[in-house]
């Protein structure tokens, strides 16, 4: 399961320092996590530990995630020497006051261009009935966001665009996967428990990029920075959650790996994936994130995960020299 | 005030020392800087003596003769010579006269060694150096990288290129 230095653990036990070792243990025995090339460590289950562990951790530079029993994220475990940059915070600030809206409607155009390039592939294998959301993608979404609208207009059409395209689940998804309605906390069957944990895994993937940068985690542009929460790790993931989370799904759910009746709780009304149906979405996920590519600029091999770190040092650009913000786009690869 | 590590990059590149000095230090990511680090600690380790700190300076070692700053390779020591002429000219503000000494500590344990010495004409010439870099630093914006060789491994190859 452990690929590219991060390592889940999906049963309860108890994580300690061993030597210079991480060891997981709980009644089945010890198990041993190589330090040196682990990044980021995801606790799915009840994990305990102690300061010495959180110490030893921290001094490796690794991230720990934490969730509940029921996948919801609970919060992170940072490292100390974080990459602070006041400087680069004061004008970050500056940035939001003078151009929010521009790096808004900009993280909204990325949405729509990826949604359209994922769901584009549909349409081509006959799926016909998807051409008027595909035109509306394409035609007015860029349209709209060219006039001079308010933060919350902006917002209202990022909202249209992923209704529309939770609706268009179903002209290609089968029956039992298709969304009546997005429900978040907790959300209420199959498809929107996947989309919640798949959202949540991308917004700690990014926390963990933004904490490699300089970046303040929470000024946002799109988001409010209101939220209290890491609330650019929120704008920063949007870009990908089509590349990285819906492809994940529709692949999954398309190829009848995950089925509501196997991999679901039945007893939540199958609102919640079971151990075995995180495992084989966690796994899919982390394939699917750390696929590697050629950078067109770059002229380099890159996974999607590096590239939200890339969009991250495009957002400190433009903090720092005004250059224009465009979040990754599928269709370019950069 | 200007430091041992900003006047090398000057040196050797002009984007870089300013998001440096502005405090944009992607070298944590960078393996070469990493190694650069540790053989300073074990350097360290073998002489009792360790890193000292002057002012804003910091010396890798000082002996009866020679101020003596390692490096892991002499790809670029243009860059290096200014980096100990800085040292050296701080030292005899406070009264100390050292000569430099750089050690190159390469693979197979090759160590080439080079002496440097400073005078009135490069002590001028530094003045002038260190004036130019305040101005580059305080400029608002980074000037424009230009892509060499040396680029592709550099810490701050993504984000200049990006």
């Amino acid at each position: 399961m452990a690929k590219n230095h991060t390592r889940y653990i999906f049963s309860m036990g108890e994580l300690k320092r061993k030597d210079n070792s991480i060891a997981f243990s709980n009644e089945k025995g010890n198990f041993y996590i190589p330090i040196e090339d682990t990044r980021e460590l995801y606790c799915l289950n009840e994990v305990s530990f102690n300061t010495k562990f959180l110490d030893f951790i921290s001094r490796a530079g690794i991230t720990l995630h934490l969730f509940n029993y029921h996948g919801n994220y609970s919060g992170t475990f940072y490292p100390k020497d974080a990459l602070i940059s006041g400087d680069l915070t004061i004008k970050q600030a500056y940035a939001y006051m003078q151009s929010r809206h521009e790096v808004a409607k900009n993280i909204v155009l990325a949405i729509s261009k990826n949604i359209y390039e994922t769901v584009y592939h549909y349409y081509r294998h006959d799926k016909k009935e998807l051409k008027p959301y595909l035109d509306w993608l394409k035609s007015d979404v860029p349209k709209f966001l060219q006039k001079d609208i308010s933060i919350e207009q902006i917002m209202f059409i990022e909202g249209q665009v992923w209704s529309r395209f939770y609706d268009s689940f179903k002209h290609f998804l089968p029956e039992d996967f298709v969304m009546n309605k997005r429900v978040k906390r907790p959300p209420d069957n199959p498809i929107n428990a996947l989309v919640s944990f798949g959202n949540t895994l991308l917004y700690t993937k990014t926390i963990s990029q933004i904490y490699n940068t300089h970046l303040n985690q929470s000024i946002s542009f799109l988001h409010s920075p209101r939220e209290g929460r890491f609330s650019l790790s929120l704008d920063l993931s949007e870009a990908f959650k089509p590349i990285v989370v819906f492809k994940t799904i529709f692949d999954l759910v398309g190829r009848k790996q995950l089925q509501v009746t196997k991999h679901f709780d039945k007893s939540l009304n199958y609102a919640l994936l079971n151990e075995e149906g995180k495992k084989i979405f966690i796994d899919a996920f982390e394939t699917r994130i750390n696929e590697t590519f050629m950078h067109p600029r770059l002229k380099r091999k890159v996974s999607y995960k590096h590239c939200i770190k890339l969009d991250g040092y495009k957002l400190i650009k433009h903090i720092l020299e005004d250059r224009e913000f465009t979040p990754f786009s599928l269709k370019e690869k950069m | 005030m200007i430091t041992g590590t900003l006047i090398n990059y000057y040196f050797h590149c002009q984007t870089q020392c300013w998001l440096h000095a502005n405090r944009l230090n992607l070298e944590e990511n960078s393996e070469d800087v990493r190694i650069g680090k540790v053989l300073h600690e074990i350097k360290e380790e073998k002489s009792k003596q360790t890193e000292i700190k002057i002012d804003n300076i910091k010396i890798d070692r000082i002996t009866k003769d020679y101020l003596i700053e390692f490096k892991k390779s002499d790809s670029d020591p243009e860059a290096v010579k200014w980096q100990v002429l800085l040292y050296l000219h701080k030292l005899r503000q406070k009264g100390v006269e050292r000569l430099g000494k750089v050690e190159y500590h390469e693979k197979n344990h090759n160590t080439k060694t080079e002496i440097i010495e400073l005078n009135d004409e490069n002590e001028k010439e530094l003045l002038a150096v260190l004036e130019n870099i305040q101005k580059l630093i305080d400029s608002p914006i980074p000037p424009l990288p230009k892509l060499e060789n040396k680029c592709k491994k550099c810490a701050y190859y993504e984000y200049c290129f990006i």
